[in-house]
């Protein structure tokens, strides 16, 4: 019976991770720090089409580069990822891995994708954003940022 | 003076009464040339012209009441001493220029906590306790370079003090380490170090040393023995990567590689990073500034969270080497160091770097925008 | 019969082999400390009678009645217990800048699983501070550095926040329901349903009866199906709901634990303070953070933990 029971689990775990548009994955293959590295699958939080049909496809997107020296994204970082056999460049809004203190650590590792020439390509972005971000002075952030209305304690939404 | 100085502590050290001539024991003149030391680089063993510490005799056959006389001697008489050269007419007082080079302190490590900036940025600081700090002699540079402990690299120019720390009991050493404080006047000490130090920042044996030879803002060097770990392999003493754990791996999963080349060049090269004793090792860590002073206690907050050395060991404490922090030093420092005469005002009991935050004041706040 | 016969071997085993190196650690790391004094001779050396000045501590006079659980409400005074790193006066020099800070700001009574608001200042907010609402999952370190962790859902995305307590951009905290939980950590809200630590940003104080102890929140939460972000079938969980365990993972859960912890005295004994230390510690406290609290921040009486 047990075998069994671990069998149907897993076969349950194998369709959640199809039909699951949410930040949990089934298998994970990044390190214990959660570090966001070559091939870390992301979770894209703007309401852009093509975020909404990798989600709904199961199939999220996966850090090819990131912009650094040192190849570990962190909070505010650009990096490039591939989604529906595209590449597309982005930025990290939210971060699983410990952070710093007062800095908010969220629950899935969030991007907001931008175009070639800087712009967002959603209009939206769904969660919070931290504040910390407004730090940095990046012509092509601030306009990301500008998404970003309301706030929220130490957080930035747009609803 | 000295002569009663040291009739006293021989007497206090219950040793037979011979009288050493002051300036045998004081300039070790009769060794002329520099002497090498060899061998092992970390060993235990005091150099050759070390005096001993500990006794040869110990007063088994004492009555209880000469016991209790001699510890009240001891109390009484060493703590406040008959012959002190201080009362001599004070030494002249050098100027500071950035060539100078001032004694250091002897102090005791203690544990590291955080503090905060007035922009709320949060640093760690060590604290390090001078506790109990006498100058016990002054060399000048050129009977320093007579005596044992020189090196030729030093050069010429310059002289050097020894600064003990901890005052003790004098029955605990011997009459010949006894008779190393006569010229100073102070009780003997636990632990002694020696500072190298240019003339003009010259001190009077028997000046005590408090924290307040730093000012808050200065930047200092700590010099102190690293923890030891004992004989190590290379995987814990250099950080190599040893073999892995299976795959018909025999023998090996903690062992270095290859150890050098063949042909020419062949053969183990001089430094090669093999196992062996870790740690328990001198180590310097430069330009720490100090934040904060707390002058009841004696204790440096010192930012750093990597001071050499465990809690509670000795770390010598002195003027930064690094040329770019000497000039930024926009005031001179004490010179030679900070006499309580010096002190007009009274001094609170904690000093504070301008851009540290106080915790008496209230929390950081931003000022909000006019929109 | 199988089982605990395994179990009896390895505890001897354990014992065997870890049991003695628990008590050679201090020897161990004192052995290797040659260039440094012990704590006991410094101690000597600042009260010694051949210093100038004698360094002596303002030491309690008259001895107060503590409450017998007051350690518990504020667990950050307490020094951590390793006693090759500490250092009484630095303790007491750390404790004094607490103090101190806690006369300018309140530091509420609080417990793992009470709903908290915290008010940082904020440089890039509008308001330049910034009010955060969750609940504390985790409480930790000593001293200066004691911090705590709050959680809260908000727009659906799991948030956490680390703040520390002591922290001067600090500019309020505020306990909005005082209330404890089955458990020391809370951190398995993470594998649970986000219902469970969603709170509304708009919470208004839930205030206690009169000379009530804290209540225990008994609430058994329901985690999701695995993959977790921790293995809690070993975390030996109180507040939460049964889950199902694969035969192999029951067997290895098993294996991983240490029921001949709670026999081992020297352990015990050398994972707190001792009784002196810790009675003077709380004499200290106690006197400076509740009878020399200004009028303005007093407000309820001690309660019974």
């Amino acid at each position: 019976m047990q075998h069994t029971t671990g069998m149907t689990t897993l076969l349950h775990n194998f369709s959640s991770l199809v039909m699951q548009t949410g930040p949990r994955q089934t298998f994970c293959t990044s390190g214990a720090m959660m570090e966001i590295r070559k091939l870390a699958r992301m979770k894209i939080v703007d309401n852009s089409r093509i975020g909404r049909e990798a989600a709904v496809a199961g199939r999220p997107p996966r850090v090819i580069h990131v912009y650094k020296k040192n190849s570990v994204g962190y909070l505010g970082d650009k990096i490039m990822v591939t989604v529906r056999g595209q590449k597309k460049r982005a930025y990290i809004v939210g971060c699983k891995q410990f952070q710093a203190p007062n800095v908010p650590k969220f629950d899935s590792n969030n991007i907001v994708l931008i175009e070639d020439n800087g712009q967002p390509t959603g209009t939206r972005i769904k969660v919070p954003v931290p504040s910390v971000l407004r730090k940095k002075k990046d012509g092509e952030f601030t306009k990301l940022l500008s998404l970003a209305t309301r706030f929220k304690g130490p957080l930035w939404t747009s609803e | 003076m000295a002569n009663k100085c040291s009739m006293l502590l021989v007497r206090a050290s219950n040793c037979v009464h011979n009288y050493i001539h002051r300036e045998t024991l004081t300039n070790p003149s009769f060794i002329s040339c520099y002497q090498q030391k060899r061998g092992r680089r970390r060993t235990c063993k005091p150099p050759s012209w070390f005096v001993r510490r500990s006794p040869t005799t110990w007063d088994k056959d004492l009555t209880p009441e000469n016991k209790e006389f001699l510890h009240g001697l001891v109390e009484d008489e060493c703590k406040v001493p008959v012959c002190s050269p201080l009362r001599d007419e004070p030494w002249p007082r050098g100027e500071w220029t950035r060539s100078t080079r001032r004694t250091g302190v002897l102090a005791i490590k203690l544990s590291t906590i955080p503090q905060w900036t007035k922009d709320g940025r949060k640093v760690y600081t060590t604290l390090l306790q001078v506790l109990d700090n006498h100058v016990i002699r002054y060399t000048p540079p050129e009977d320093f370079r007579k005596t044992a402990g020189w090196k030729p690299y030093w050069g010429q120019k310059f002289g050097s003090v020894v600064v003990g720390a901890l005052s003790c009991d004098p029955r605990k050493f011997s009459k010949e380490y006894n008779h190393l404080f006569m010229e100073s006047g102070v009780p003997p000490k636990r632990k002694l170090t020696r500072f190298i130090v240019t003339p003009d920042a010259a001190i009077e044996p028997g000046t005590p040393l408090t924290a307040m030879h730093f000012r808050v803002g200065d930047y200092v060097d700590c010099q102190a023995k690293t923890i030891g770990h004992g004989f190590q392999g290379v995987v814990k003493r250099w950080g190599m990567k040893g073999m892995p754990a299976s795959h018909g791996v025999t023998k090996s999963h903690r062992k270095m590689g290859g150890t050098g080349g063949g042909g020419d060049k062949g053969g183990i090269w001089k430094g090669k990073k093999m196992p062996g004793h870790m740690g328990m090792d001198w180590s310097i860590l430069k330009g720490l500034k100090i934040v904060r002073v707390n002058t009841k206690f004696n204790i440096l907050y010192v930012v750093s969270t990597s001071v050499p050395g465990p809690t509670n060991c000795y770390v010598r404490v002195y003027d930064t080497v690094l040329p770019n922090r000497i000039r930024a030093t926009k005031e001179p420092p004490p010179m030679p160091t900070c006499y309580p005469e010096d002190i007009s005002d009274e001094l609170p009991e904690e000093l504070f770097h301008e851009d540290l935050f106080r915790f008496t004041e209230p929390s950081i706040s931003y000022a909000e925008e006019e929109s | 019969m199988a089982t605990a016969r395994t179990f009896c071997l390895k505890c001897s085993l354990h014992l065997f082999k870890k049991g003695p190196n628990v008590g050679s650690i201090g020897t161990n790391v004192f052995m290797r400390q040659s260039n440094t004094l012990s704590p006991r001779l410094v101690d000597v050396h600042r009260h010694s009678k051949l210093l100038d000045e004698n360094q002596t501590q303002d030491k309690a006079d008259e001895i107060l009645e503590v409450p017998r659980d007051f350690r518990f409400v504020h667990p950050e005074f307490m020094p951590p217990s390793l006693w090759y790193r500490r250092d009484k006066l630095t303790e007491y020099l750390e404790r004094r800048d607490m103090y101190r800070r806690r006369s300018v700001m309140e530091i509420p009574e609080f417990y793992v699983g009470s709903i908290m608001a915290v008010t940082l200042a904020d440089e890039y907010s509008p308001k330049k501070n910034s009010r955060f609402v969750g609940i504390c999952i985790e409480r930790r370190e000593s001293g200066l550095r004691a911090n705590f962790r709050l959680r809260n859902v908000v727009n659906g995305q799991g948030v956490e926040i680390l703040y520390e307590m002591y922290n001067p951009l600090l500019q309020k905290i505020e306990v909005l329901k005082l209330e404890k939980r089955l458990d020391d950590q809370l951190l398995y809200l993470r594998d649970a349903p986000y219902e469970y630590s969603t709170f509304s940003f708009d919470l208004a104080p839930v205030p206690l009866p009169k000379a009530s102890s804290v209540p225990v929140n008994t609430l058994k939460v329901k985690l999701n199906p695995r993959p977790w972000l921790q293995r809690w079938e070993r975390a030996g969980l109180q507040g939460v709901e049964e889950f199902e365990v694969s035969e192999k993972q029951r067997i290895k859960a098993e294996k991983a634990t240490t029921p001949w912890e709670k026999y081992d005295l020297m352990k015990k004994y050398r994972s707190g303070i001792n009784e002196y230390d810790r009675g003077d510690i709380i004499q200290e406290f106690y006197k400076q953070t509740e009878l020399n609290k200004p009028k303005t921040l007093k407000k309820k009486p001690l309660k019974q933990v």
